[in-house]
This record gives structure tokens, sequence and C-alpha cells, in this order.
């Protein structure tokens, strides 16, 4: 029950938060002095266009009647349309959030595959060489800028080796199209050639992205576990002969994972941070390329949109890690 | 309390990892301080020899020349100052407008502390890169531009954790203590409740300049950053991207640059972590 009251509480601050976005985005674009209808219509527009096209895109309006037309615009789903695509700005995000969901999902799965057992054994083997190494490793995965690992990965697995594709999403024209996140859809329709394609293509930007991700992760989990591991009721299982690994899969995992999970909301952050920067690496068609070509050709509009959307993103998945959350700890359902 | 500073000082100068942190933070203060006489040749910043283009490391060049042919070490040399010019501009100016309000929201409560707070919940909610790159692709691409988006999208994280450490510092007794003896709230805020939690702020401070350093290199990368021949790490690692598979060396050298810096920061984070936050040491080892 007291689940529930959470749950719904933080679903009633869901709707202000995304109404604040919207606020905070229209008003650092306004409050800063650019014009954009002067960006738009380029330096050699006389005093007249750009009179009448402000007429036009409702910029002579007061600042309040700007931000109601925007605040309808936005609940209608119309975000305007894009310079680049020159198609509607919504149609373009909903296209391209399945390729950088897919990619930031294979990216997490793969991190916490990589995280959490690497965490386990450098708590257990505390001040080891092995705990060192992870140590100097996790420290590094940390400083490492992710255009930059992306960059190096392509010249050596792409360039080099020759055992990835250099870019792009998949090669030919895809699976049929059911979720759009393409590894899902070529299982089933059970293309194993669109698959091996996917996987092929999703490695190296999914390793990119997940390296930093299962840094913070190994740090969490090996000292969620430390902390568990330490305790009276474990010490009292050890005592009574209990193997080591059964303690740990059946009862410290559990708890040591707690703040684990918390940072998994957090690194989904991160995630979409680094995805929009490194998608341009490996031109993967999602939301960060196209933020990108967005910032690139001054498409204003293109980039609120992108902006309310991501956050939107966030806030979703902090909810469900907040109810996650509660599942694991009922403690914290308060 | 300077019997504690100074142990925490001597278990400061015992780690090793932390001694790592400041030799390099030293070391990028001096190469910002000296490029102009470290940098093999510091006209290179602004100059261009294209017949010496794209040259591999060698012993003129220690790091190779990049497309124009200008030498990347100076480049580099000279890049650092722009570098540590928005790391510590643009965290400074988020502490000086976050520290404050967390401060005073902390210390009064009531609705405009409320209000406050979820303004900065919302800019939280955003990861910092997405409102920075709307910020500075608005202002167009300038160093200017870069730190004003990086300071703006960074005060509510100060705001936050200030405001999360005054409220519980509020109900200790010696701030309870302090108000029944009649001292001002400024005087509170100021002589009791900063000093309490400045160790924390000075911790995130730490990692904050290496969070800051590769935002800044993230947007420098995708053009938003100071325009051209500004020797910007980001801007230059984005200009060797067509060069990749031959010059490995261009890429490779404002990388590695980039990476000493910011594990500079971090490692030097973690380990005032060690020696001012006792909670966290309690719970064994790095977290």
């Amino acid at each position: 029950m007291r689940r529930l009251e959470m749950i719904l509480s933080r679903l009633a601050w869901f709707v202000p938060t995304l109404a604040g976005l919207v606020v905070i985005v229209f008003l650092i674009s306004n409050v800063i002095p650019t014009d954009p209808v002067r960006i738009l219509l380029g330096e050699n527009a006389t005093q007249e266009q750009v009179e009448a096209m402000r007429v036009k895109l409702g910029y002579d309006k007061p600042l309040p009647v700007q931000l109601a037309r925007h605040f309808r615009d936005v609940l209608l789903g119309d975000l305007g349309v894009s310079i680049y695509t020159q198609r509607p700005i919504s149609e373009d995000l909903a296209k391209r959030l399945p390729a950088t969901l897919e990619l930031t999902l294979v990216a997490i799965a793969l991190s916490i595959a990589l995280g959490i057992p690497l965490g386990v054994v450098s708590a257990l083997r505390r001040n080891s060489a092995v705990d060192h190494a992870l140590r100097v490793v996790s420290v590094s995965g940390l400083a490492i800028a992710a255009f930059w690992l992306a960059m190096e990965l392509q010249f050596l697995f792409s360039m080099k080796l020759r055992i990835a594709p250099l870019n792009n999403r998949i090669d030919g024209f895809g699976p049929e199209a059911v979720t759009g996140l393409f590894i899902v859809d070529s299982l089933l329709s059970w293309d194993m050639e669109s698959l091996r394609s996917a996987v092929s293509h999703i490695a190296l930007p999914a390793l990119t992205l997940a390296l930093p991700a299962a840094a913070t992760i190994v740090r969490f989990t090996r000292a969620g576990v430390l902390e568990v591991i330490n305790s009276n009721y474990v010490l009292y299982q050890r005592a009574m002969g209990m193997p080591l690994g059964l303690i740990v899969w059946k009862y410290v995992l559990r708890n040591a994972l707690i703040s684990t999970v918390t940072q998994i909301g957090l690194i989904f952050g991160v995630l979409l941070t680094n995805a929009v920067v490194i998608e341009t690496v490996f031109d993967w068609p999602g939301l960060g390329t196209f933020a990108v070509q967005s910032i690139l050709q001054s498409d204003h509009k293109a980039i609120i949109g992108f902006t309310i959307w991501t956050g939107a993103l966030i806030v979703i998945v902090n909810l469900l890690v907040d109810i996650a959350h509660s599942i694991i700890d009922p403690r914290g359902a308060r | 309390m300077t019997w504690a500073w100074r142990r925490a000082f001597r278990r400061f100068v015992g780690d090793r990892a932390a001694a790592l942190g400041t030799a390099l933070i030293l070391v990028l203060i001096l190469c910002a301080v000296f490029a102009p006489v470290l940098a093999p040749f510091p006209g290179d910043v602004g100059d261009f020899h294209t017949a010496n283009r794209l040259h591999p490391p060698d012993g003129v060049n220690w790091l190779g020349t990049d497309r124009m042919g200008s030498d990347l070490l100076s480049r580099i040399l000279f890049g650092a100052r722009i570098t540590i010019a928005i790391a510590i501009i643009a965290v400074g100016t988020a502490l000086v407008i976050g520290v404050p309000i967390g401060l005073l929201a902390g210390y009064y409560g009531g609705w405009p502390s409320n209000l406050l707070m979820r303004v900065s919940d919302i800019f939280l909610a955003v990861p910092q890169i997405v409102l920075a790159i709307a910020i500075a692709q608005t202002l167009g691409p300038s160093i200017e531009n870069v730190i004003l988006a990086l300071s703006i999208t960074y005060w509510p994280f100060w705001a936050r954790l200030v405001y999360a450490e005054t409220r519980s510092l509020k109900n200790e007794v010696f701030i309870e203590s302090a108000i029944a003896l009649g001292a001002s709230p400024w005087r509170v805020m100021a002589l009791h409740i900063l000093p309490n939690i400045a160790s924390a702020i000075i911790v995130r401070t730490s990692i904050g300049m290496g969070a800051t350093i590769l935002t800044a290199a993230a947007l420098g990368f995708l053009g938003l950053g100071a325009p051209p021949p500004a020797p910007e790490w980001g801007r230059m690692i984005a200009e060797s991207r067509e060069f990749l598979p031959e010059a490995w060396w261009y890429a490779t050298a404002p990388g590695i640059a980039i990476f000493l810096v910011v594990m500079g920061f971090n490692l030097l984070g973690d380990g005032l972590r060690d020696i001012l936050d006792p909670r966290i040491r309690r719970g064994g080892g790095a977290k």
C-alpha cells in the first residue's frame, strides 16, 4: 500500500516536473539575447522580412503569450518543423527514439553484466592484485572522454583489425519493424542475417557507453558488498559453516545491490549524455545525431524538442528506478 | 580543529592515489602558466605550415603535427589554459550561485525554498550536457558561452547538496544553541553551518572539476566550444576524426591530455573524501 502511495506521489510530480522543464527551456532560449528570426532568415534579410517573419511566427507577442502558445504546442505534440529534415520534429524524434533506446539498453545490460560480478570479485578479494587492477581500471573508466574512447575503439576494431563495422546501425534495410529495436525485431521475425548485422553494429557503440557505466557499477557494488559482508548476520552464517558462494548469492547481493540499483537511474542519465556525443562518432541514427545535426544547422526548435524528449525520458526512467528500488528495499517505501 | 586538520593532512600525504592526483593537477597548472616557455613552437597556436601537415611524432614535433602542420605538443600546452579557465570559472560560478541558494533555502525553509528546490530538481532531471547544448547553441560558439552554459546547468547540483546538508545540520544541538544565544541567521550560516559542510563541498568540487572538463570537451567536440584556431582539446579531437586511420597520433594526444587531467581531479577528490568525510570512510574503502 505504501508502495502504491509512493508511486502515486511520484506520478503526481511527473507532470509539474515536465511542465517546469518546458518553461525552463523556453525561458533559456528566450531570455538569451539572440534573435531566432534573424538566424532563421540569415544575414541578408531586410528589416521588413524580419518583421513579417516575426509576426508570422508569433515572436511579436509578449513573452507570457508566447509561453502559453508554446505550452499548447508541446501538449499537442507539435514541436515545429526541423530545418534539417523538413519534417515535423516530433515525427523525427519518434523515428529516432528506438535507435537510442536500443543502444542505451544494450549498454546498460552490458555494464550490469560486467560491473556487478567484477564488483563482487573485487570486494571478496579485497586488496588483492585483482582488486587493485580493477580499481585502476574503474577510476580510469570514469576519466575517459566517451567520444575519444569511441574513436580509439573505431580505430582499433574497425580500421586496424577490421572485425567490427565502422558505423551505422545495420547493413541493408533491417528487419520488419515492430518495436523499432533491431535486435528484438530480428528475433521476432527470425531474421538471422539482420540479427547478426544488428549485433555487430551495436557492439562498439554499446561497449563505449558501457565502460564508464560499468566502472561506476563496480565501485558501488564493491562498496555495497564490503559493507554487508562484515555485518553480523553474514559473520553468523559463515560461522555456521554456510558456503561463501551461497551466502553471497542469497544474502549479500540483495542488500549490496540496493545502492547499485539507485545508481542505475543516474547511470542512465550519464549513458544518454554520452550517447548524444558518441552517436555522432558512430553515425548511429538516434536522438544524439539528430541533436548534433540540429546544432550544426542552428535549428532552435529541434534543440528544444530534443531537450524536452530526453528530459521526459530521464524522468520516466527515474520513476521506474524508484519503483524497482521500493521492490528490492521495502524500507525505502516511505 | 587544527589538530584534526593536521591529522587529515598527514593522512592525505600518505595516500598515494591522492598524491598522484595532486601531481597531475600541478602539472596541468604548470603547463597552463608556462605554456609560452614550455611549448617548442609557441607560435603554432595560430600559425600553420601546410608543408609539414600530419607529420608523425619525431624528435622535432614530439607529438606530431595536425592538419595545419602545427605542432600538437605546443597546441596541447596552450589548450591547458582553456581547460583550466573553463573548469575554474564554470565550477566557481556554479558554487557562487548554488551554495548561497542552498544555504538560505535549507536554513529558512517555507514555500520559497520548496520552489527553489523544485526548480533545481527540474534542472537535475535533464542531463547537464543536454541543457548545456541548448544554451550554448542559442548563444553561439565561444569559450565564454561554454562557461555560461556549464554554470547555468551546474548550480542546481550545489544548491541541492548544500540544501540537504543544511537541513540536517539545522536540527543539531550546537546550531540550536547558537540560535538560542541570539546569534543572527547570517552568523549561524557563515560561522556554524558553512564550516561544517565545507568538506562535502571541497570533495565534490574536485570531482566536479573533472566532470566539467569532460562536458566542456564534449561541447568542444560537438563544435560548440571556442572557434577554430583555439587549441581546445575537444575540438582538436573532432578535427582529427577525418584523418583517423592514418594520423593515429592526432586524436591520441589531446585524448590522453583530457584523460590525465580528469583522472587527476577524480583521484584528488577520492583522496579528499577519504580524509574529510569520515561517514564514507567507515563504509570500507573507495565508494
